[in-house]
């Protein structure tokens, strides 16, 4: 700084008066101009560098178009004039975080005032390439941080600057890190929100370059500039649908997914190498690279339209990532939630893969490698019993280990969309004639008999298990009705290892307590499943009633209880069956006990009890021993308002609130994370017990989703008389069923006239008939009698011609008798003419 | 899949006047298929095709941008021309217009490309005005306004080639980008394109991913 103490006093003039800042800036920012000499400008600037800190506005005001023309006039000529300068702009343009707000607003205004003409964004993209270090980082430095104030105006700059995208995208390859670097920070920023801008990159060769970069790093073991690296590459897919399919075409995926250790053509019977499942996660820094990666390799599997090869093979990456591995928790939570959704890409059942197992007390070090088995089984297990059957979390339910199991559910879910193959699996469930079913894991675990003191991974389990088998029932009717003819062997529920799921050789106890054997012991008939449902049901709610169980453990039984009220409600929804067998089971008085419960602060219970009596109610439609008369007075003595009030409490309930579509899990009270307890064996694998944020479960969203759109429906059933015909169920039914009322009385009522008219109009046509008959017969009879008379008319005239020759003869005969001399008489022979009249008369 | 899958990789444009049917030439060339009405392209569109040049024995990966024709998207297209090795030089033969403006479209290119840069000017919807009255009985008939002659031989004198194409019948699609694809292979053989100086031309060798599976495969038998 000594140089700059020799500036003021040059300036200060003979006076020796000390001068205000403003005076001495003022006068600096005169040295700028053009006309001095090189050297006095680069004084100049350096000075006012130093003074930018401290006098920002002021060296703004006065300096700041000087200073523009010193970045465009000279820093190309010199490198450290351009170098100061460029230090200085960024000086005045920095807005910082936490400054006050006049500051942070003097910086925008400067930045503004920078961006005014496109000289500047030009100039600092043509240095880009300049070949000095200091000019290169300074400029690349500088651009940053005008786009960190002003992105948009700074990337239209960018789309018209004919030579900015090649510098930039060759800072890529400098030799120097540390330019770099800073090019892959100013990437990230550049390409934000500009499709543009990300085309462009990736036509430039910014994809390969990345991953050169990656590759020269050491892969994802490699350090931050990786992880900046694979930021810059989601960038520029992420919302991309161009730049997604040129890089689909590229090589470049398989390289991807050699990065996380899974090769890329790996015929899909062959098994995934050892490698890939088992890797070091020590380094933090590697977490985060693979969990970018891992996000990449999620974009390329969901593939519109048929499954590729590449979209397979991300998604068998994805899985293997999650169910077979030993990446952290949060990673394979990660890589199933990003399984796509429709999962024809991946024949869930089919495939293959082996789970490993952390060997107990080698803190991580060594694995087991587990029988192989199919990945349903896998996603099965996991889900029930955690991840590493909770060897390492023991009875705690870490939030990551809740969130995994939530995400493997999720794929679950989806597997079982398909009506056929949720059906198949409830199918296998069901005992042949004459062999017994095996007890599958997932029917293991949900009749397993909850006994006090509860095992909490037990509950967790069978928690977990009510989700996966409301997910098979749910919307499908077949499946419900095989689901009724499921009648668990008798002593699934008992403490029996069956299966080759319980392999751990040093695991935790199993689950389920020996008091199983003796509940047992009184079992003559087997029960069908929803008959054991039911009765877990209510031993859960005697339990939770007692008064001397601690708070910890009422919470597992209230767990339980909402499992099996969840489920049971999405079983009895449309099923009447299933609502009759529920009813004869005795279910009205085990839900009448918790709805009834006045002093009741937690309104979760009560609220699915009322629900459930509701369906009860609602789908009561076969005839059997409970019918909707014998419910109906039970609910308007419990009091309609009270049930529907309780219905709707339940929406609000935090912990029903807190359920997402992606987000399960909700945290534990923290009043019990440090609790361990005492009376289950502490995990005995060697890892140190940290605190760790713990999670739970209640409701799933696919449950949430149900009780939203049903629960009017239910709210306006119990409203309804017992007598009434479905009509209950829902306003539209009604609606529906009045409006079909009235089409078939409109039609009976139309049939009935054209009927009418029909016989009318036979009566009409019957009587033309006999007129037309009588017209035959007259015209016949005319035709008869005019021939008669025709007939009459010639013999007539046949009788005349012969009266006509007679009296021809006649005159004849006369005269020959005259002449013969015989009397005629005369007045015959006077008037010939008269003659027949005379004889006719 | 032991070879490569391709051994050259050729960045291509299709640029030229707005409606000319840039956007249509790619989808027929990538999906075998008539964009009857196509939105105008916003900015850039990317699509690519694996063709084969049998004489050469060779498969080619073309990568290509199509541009928007309309003058607002000018500037941001303009910066696809230095990266491309070839370019499609699109007008409509109905257009007179089209044809006209195809001089400051090639002016562009000349100013902005490689200089090597192979260009084919693409007469394209030959099927709006071919004799055969029953084919085109259902499009309205619309008269050609640019004769095959006088488009050859401007071509000829600014050393371009020259097709008429149909996007909708597909007639000469490929064989365009195939005529293109060939010239430029020449240049590769006559060495005028340096591996490292042309963006637009790539030479398909292992690279360092692929070298990291075959570790991987080793590792695990």
């Amino acid at each position: 700084m000594e140089f700059l103490s020799q500036i003021n006093i040059a300036l200060r003039g003979p006076t020796g008066q000390p001068q205000s800042a403003a005076d001495t800036i003022s006068r600096l920012a005169d040295r700028l101009s053009p006309s001095t000499l090189l050297a006095d400008r680069r004084a100049a600037v350096l000075a006012l560098k130093g003074l930018a800190r401290d006098c920002k506005a002021d060296v703004a005001e006065l300096a700041l178009p000087g200073l523009i023309d010193v970045l465009q006039n000279d820093a190309e000529v010199d490198a450290d004039i351009g170098k100061a300068v460029l230090e200085t702009l960024i000086t005045l343009c920095e807005v910082e975080e936490n400054a006050p707000a006049a500051s942070r607003e003097l910086g925008y205004k400067n930045t503004d005032t920078v961006l005014a003409e496109e000289k500047v964004p030009q100039k600092l993209f043509t240095l880009l390439a300049d070949h000095s270090f200091y000019l290169r980082y300074s400029a690349l430095q500088f651009l940053s941080t005008l786009l960190q104030n002003r992105r948009q105006v700074v990337q239209a700059y960018f789309l018209k600057a004919p030579v900015g995208v090649t510098s930039l995208i060759a800072l890529l390859e400098d030799k120097r890190e540390i330019i770099r670097n800073e090019a892959i920070f100013t990437i990230q920023s550049l390409i934000t929100q500009s499709p543009e801008i990300q085309k462009i990159m990736a036509f430039e060769g910014a994809f390969e370059k990345l991953f050169n970069i990656i590759v020269n790093e050491q892969g994802l073991e490699g350090g931050v500039v990786v992880q900046d690296a694979l930021t810059c590459i989601d960038g520029l897919l992420r919302f991309n649908q161009s730049n997604q399919s040129y890089f689909r075409g590229s090589a470049l995926p398989p390289v991807l997914l050699s990065l996380v250790g899974f090769p890329p053509s790996l015929p899909f019977n062959t098994p995934t190498p050892q490698q890939f499942a088992l890797q070091l996660w020590d380094v933090p820094q590697k977490r985060a690279n693979v969990s970018l990666a891992v996000g990449i390799i999620g974009l390329l599997a969901r593939h519109a339209g048929p499954p590729d090869g590449l979209s397979i093979a991300c998604t068998r990456c994805l899985t293997e990532l999650g169910l077979s591995s030993n990446a952290p928790t949060h990673i394979k939570t990660q890589a199933l939630r990003l399984v796509p959704s429709n999962l024809s890409a991946l024949p869930l059942a089919e495939m293959i893969v082996t789970p490993y197992m952390p060997v107990p007390d080698s803190n991580g070090e060594e694995w087991d490698r587990l029988e192989p088995s199919s990945a349903l089984d896998a996603l099965v297990e996991l889900i029930l019993h955690g991840e590493y059957h909770a060897i390492i979390d023991g009875e705690r339910r870490t939030k990551d280990g809740m969130e995994l199991r939530g995400a493997a559910l999720g794929i679950f879910q989806n597997f079982v969309q398909k009506e056929e193959i949720s059906e198949a699996i409830v199918q296998a469930m069901i005992s042949q004639p004459g062999s017994q079913a095996p007890v599958t894991p997932l029917l293991y675990a949900l009749t397993t008999v909850p006994v006090s003191p509860l095992n909490f991974s037990s509950v967790t389990s069978t928690h977990f298990a009510t989700l996966l088998f409301a997910h098979l029932l749910r919307y499908s009717p077949r499946a419900k009705a095989l689901a009724r003819s499921i009648i668990p062997q008798a002593g699934a529920a008992s403490n029996q290892n069956s299966g080759a799921f319980f392999v751990p050789a040093d695991g935790g106890p199993p689950p389920a307590g020996g008091a199983a054997d003796a509940a047992e012991a009184d079992e003559d008939e087997p029960q069908t499943l929803l008959q054991i449902l039911s009765e877990h049901l209510s031993l859960a709610f005697l339990a939770r009633a007692r008064e001397d169980i601690p708070a910890r453990e009422a919470r597992e039984w209230d767990r339980l209880c909402v499992g099996y009220l969840c489920l049971l409600i999405q079983w009895l929804w449309e099923d009447p069956a299933a609502v009759r067998e529920f009813l004869e089971a005795g279910a009205l008085g085990v839900l009448v006990e918790p709805i009834n419960q006045t002093a009741e602060e937690d309104a979760m219970i009560p609220g699915l009890c009322a629900f459930l009596l509701g369906v009860c109610y609602e789908f009561n439609r076969e005839p059997g021993e409970v019918t909707r008369a014998i419910i109906y007075p039970i609910l308007t003595r419990l009091g309609i308002d009270m049930l529907s009030g309780r219905i709707i409490h339940l929406r609000d309930d935090d912990r029903f609130k807190a359920v997402g579509p992606d987000s399960i899990v909700v945290p534990a009270p923290s009043s019990h994370a440090p609790t361990h307890h005492p009376h289950q064996g502490p995990p005995s694998v060697g890892v140190p017990q940290q605190d760790v944020e713990e999670g739970e479960i209640w409701f799933d969203w696919a449950f949430v989703d149900f009780w939203k759109s049903n629960y009017y429906t239910i709210q306006k059933a119990i409203v309804v008389d017992p007598n009434s015909v479905s009509s209950a169920a829902g306003q539209e039914n009604a609606m529906l069923v009045a409006s079909l009322r009235d089409v078939i009385r409109n039609q009976a009522a139309e049939i009935e006239r054209l009927q009418s008219q029909l016989k009318t109009l036979s009566t009409a046509s019957s009587e033309q008939e006999a007129l037309r008959a009588q017209i035959a017969s007259l015209t016949e009879q005319l035709q008869s009698s005019e021939e008669r008379k025709r007939d009459v008319e010639k013999e007539q005239e046949d009788l005349l011609v012969l009266l006509d020759e007679l009296n021809s003869k006649r005159r004849r005969d006369k005269e020959r008798m005259r002449q013969a001399g015989l009397e005629v008489s005369e007045d015959e022979a006077e008037d010939d003419g008269d003659e027949d009249e005379e004889e006719e008369e | 899949m032991a070879g490569v899958a391709w051994h050259y990789v050729l960045k291509f444009i299709i640029t030229g006047d707005a409606a000319v049917g840039k956007s249509s030439l790619l989808i027929r060339l990538t999906d075998q298929r008539f964009l009857a009405n196509p939105d105008p392209t916003l900015g850039v569109e990317f699509g690519s095709k694996l063709i084969t040049i049998p004489e050469e024995n060779k498969v080619v990966k073309l990568q290509c941008w199509d541009t928007a024709g309309t003058e607002s998207f000018r500037s941001i297209t303009r910066s696809y021309y230095r990266g491309a090795a070839g370019c499609l030089l699109v007008y409509d033969v109905t257009s007179r217009q089209s044809f006209v403006n195809a001089r400051s479209w090639l002016a562009d290119v000349r100013e902005h490309a490689d200089p090597h840069l192979t260009c084919i000017l693409v007469g394209n919807k030959i099927d709006l005005c071919t004799d055969d009255a029953s084919s085109t009985s259902s499009a309205p008939k619309r008269k050609r306004e640019v004769t095959t002659e006088e488009a050859e031989l401007w071509a000829k004198e600014e050393g371009l080639l020259f097709v008429e194409a149909s996007a909708k019948s597909g007639a000469n699609v490929e064989a365009a980008f195939e005529q293109a694809t060939r010239d430029i292979l020449e240049k590769v053989r006559r060495g005028v394109f340096d591996d490292d100086r042309s963006p637009g031309v790539k030479l398909s060798k292992p690279s360092s991913g692929l070298a990291l599976e075959d570790q991987t495969r080793s590792g695990c038998c």
